[in-house]
């Protein structure tokens, strides 16, 4: 048996968290994309996670469709379940204060919850990885081909967005909600389609975090609420509302819980990564990459 | 073009609006100055749709266009500039621009939309310079030509203006003026809505005065500059 040095050890924590990290970035990702357009923190983030694992499981496992066909499917059902939320549970809601929205979602959050577990029962479900569980060795690190999947997803759907934002007008508009609704809507921006679509993207984001993790650490009913705490702690680290820092918080966080938990004790797992993200807070509120004028402007 | 007919509004039991009536005949320029909270803002509001809860006609083109949603009045021909100018803070000058062009932003119409943006920046030089800057650090004359900027991109016919002058260096407020000026030459129907009086009235044709909600006075804007009542309340005596 090949002996374990701790530079191998190391360099497998450092790969796990990465993997872990890139899953709660993409949670990071979806929330920054909904409270860029609406100031809403949409609680329900995790759980289009947790129903993008579960209902792939579904396609792919229970009605034996093919990857692409489970993956699409999946997809486009969360997508459906975002765009139900904001019609359903967002828009008709009377003279909105976001704080009252914010509540919204976490009722939302609970339903789901709820569904799912009479749907899919308590126990976890596991999905096939996408190519296989032959473990590469890597300087005596051992990495499963799933974890290029999940970090080459949060690759293609930061590099996605960033040009959706940055160069369609599309993007553009939906930042100017953000900024002013009401001068949004005098030039003819139609603010509670961009809501809408905000939901929808952001469900679809989560469906693919959801799908792409489920092989490594399968997926349960309530996995949600913890996805959103570290996914919310990731957005907050990197400073919300900028997409380079969620992406940088998702993969702080994860790596500080893979360390911590390898070097320190697993049963903290969660708490390391919360620590970190209090003393950050106390020292640069507005985030790593939020920029502080902005979060002056802001309500949260 | 535009015509106002015995429109109501309010803010829950507070009437701000009480039955008022004006004309915007095509080609003028027409201002309605009046002190703080008369309504002159909840009046543009009304006619570009973000005030929702206002009853009686607005007939523009002899089309009713109350209850049309903001977001649909602009495709109609109709641009606000908004009071405190309401720029998109956060995102560049340039896009700032481009979204004023949104409801007609597409591939085929990309000659139109620069065209219109080079007269724009014809128009304020100082937008070009500064056009990959972020639109919150612009100083407040800036911003507001960059609000003028981006409602002219809407193909606006009629163009509200709200408080334009307001907060702005003096020698500013004289380029913007003499801006509206320019843009009803070449063919653009204004109403102005100010505080400013002196101001709104040079430049007007026609002029409204508003007091706690009611029209109180109208008439050729020349002949206001001259009235005693107007002279005591807005001129400053």
């Amino acid at each position: 048996m090949e002996k374990i040095t701790l530079a191998s050890q190391l360099l497998q924590y450092l790969i796990t968290g990465l993997t872990v990290g890139s899953v709660y970035a993409m949670v990071a990702v979806g929330f920054n994309i909904i409270y860029n357009v609406t100031e809403i923190i949409n609680f329900a983030q995790g759980e289009f996670v947790m129903l993008g694992g579960l209902i792939m499981v579904f396609m792919n496992v229970a009605m034996g469709l093919p990857l692409i066909l489970a993956f699409l499917a999946t997809i486009i059902l969360v997508t459906l379940v975002g765009i139900l939320m904001d019609r359903l549970a967002i828009r008709p809601i009377r003279r909105p204060s976001v704080l009252t929205l914010i509540i919204a979602t976490i009722a939302v959050s609970i339903l789901i919850k709820g569904t799912a577990s009479f749907i899919w029962g308590k126990d976890p479900f596991d999905l096939p990885a996408f190519s296989g569980r032959n473990p590469i060795t890597f300087l005596g690190a051992v990495v499963q081909p799933q974890y290029f999947w999940v970090i080459g997803f949060l690759i293609v759907t930061a590099v996605a967005l960033s040009i959706f934002f940055d160069r369609t007008i599309i993007g553009k508009a939906m930042s100017a909600c953000a900024d002013n609704p009401n001068a949004a809507s005098l030039v003819g921006i139609n603010v509670k389609q961009m809501i809408l679509l905000s939901f929808a993207l952001s469900a679809a984001i989560g469906a693919v975090a959801g799908i792409t993790v489920t092989p490594i650490s399968l997926m349960e009913y309530d996995r949600g609420a913890m996805l959103a705490v570290k996914g919310f702690g990731a957005a907050i680290l990197g400073g919300l509302g900028s997409f380079p820092g969620a992406i940088l918080g998702g993969l702080i966080m994860g790596s500080i819980e893979s360390f911590g938990a390898g070097l320190i004790s697993s049963g903290y797992k969660d708490a390391f990564a919360l620590i970190v993200l209090l003393v950050i807070l106390f020292f640069k509120p507005s985030g790593l990459l939020g920029s502080i004028e902005i979060s002056r402007i802001k309500r949260f | 073009m535009l015509k106002i007919d015995g429109i109501n509004a309010s803010y829950g039991s507070i009437r701000v609006l009480k039955k008022v009536s004006l004309k915007v005949p095509a080609g003028k320029v027409v201002s309605i100055i009046g002190a703080n909270g008369a309504g002159k803002s909840t009046l543009l509001k009304s006619i570009s749709g973000l005030m929702k809860n206002s009853t009686g006609r607005i007939l523009y083109k002899d089309r009713n266009i109350v209850g049309i949603p903001a977001n649909r009045i602009v495709g109609l021909g109709i641009s606000q500039v908004p009071e405190g100018r309401q720029i998109f803070a956060h995102l560049t000058v340039r896009d700032n621009i481009n979204l004023g062009a949104y409801h007609y932003f597409k591939r085929s119409n990309r000659l139109e939309i620069k065209e219109r943006m080079r007269r724009v920046y014809q128009m304020f030089p100082i937008l070009e310079k500064r056009s990959k800057q972020i639109a919150g650090t612009l100083s407040g004359g800036e911003q507001q030509m960059l609000a003028i900027g981006r409602a002219l991109m809407g193909r606006p016919e009629l163009l509200l203006l709200d408080e334009p002058s307001m907060g702005i260096a003096p020698l500013i407020v004289r380029e913007i003026f003499n801006v509206i000026k320019q843009l009803n030459q070449s063919g653009t129907t204004v109403l102005l809505v100010e505080q400013n009086a002196r101001a709104a009235l040079k430049v007007a044709h026609h002029s409204y005065v508003l007091e706690r909600g009611e029209i109180v006075l109208e008439g050729l804007a020349a002949e206001l500059l001259d009235n005693p009542k107007v002279k005591e309340h807005y001129l400053g005596g």
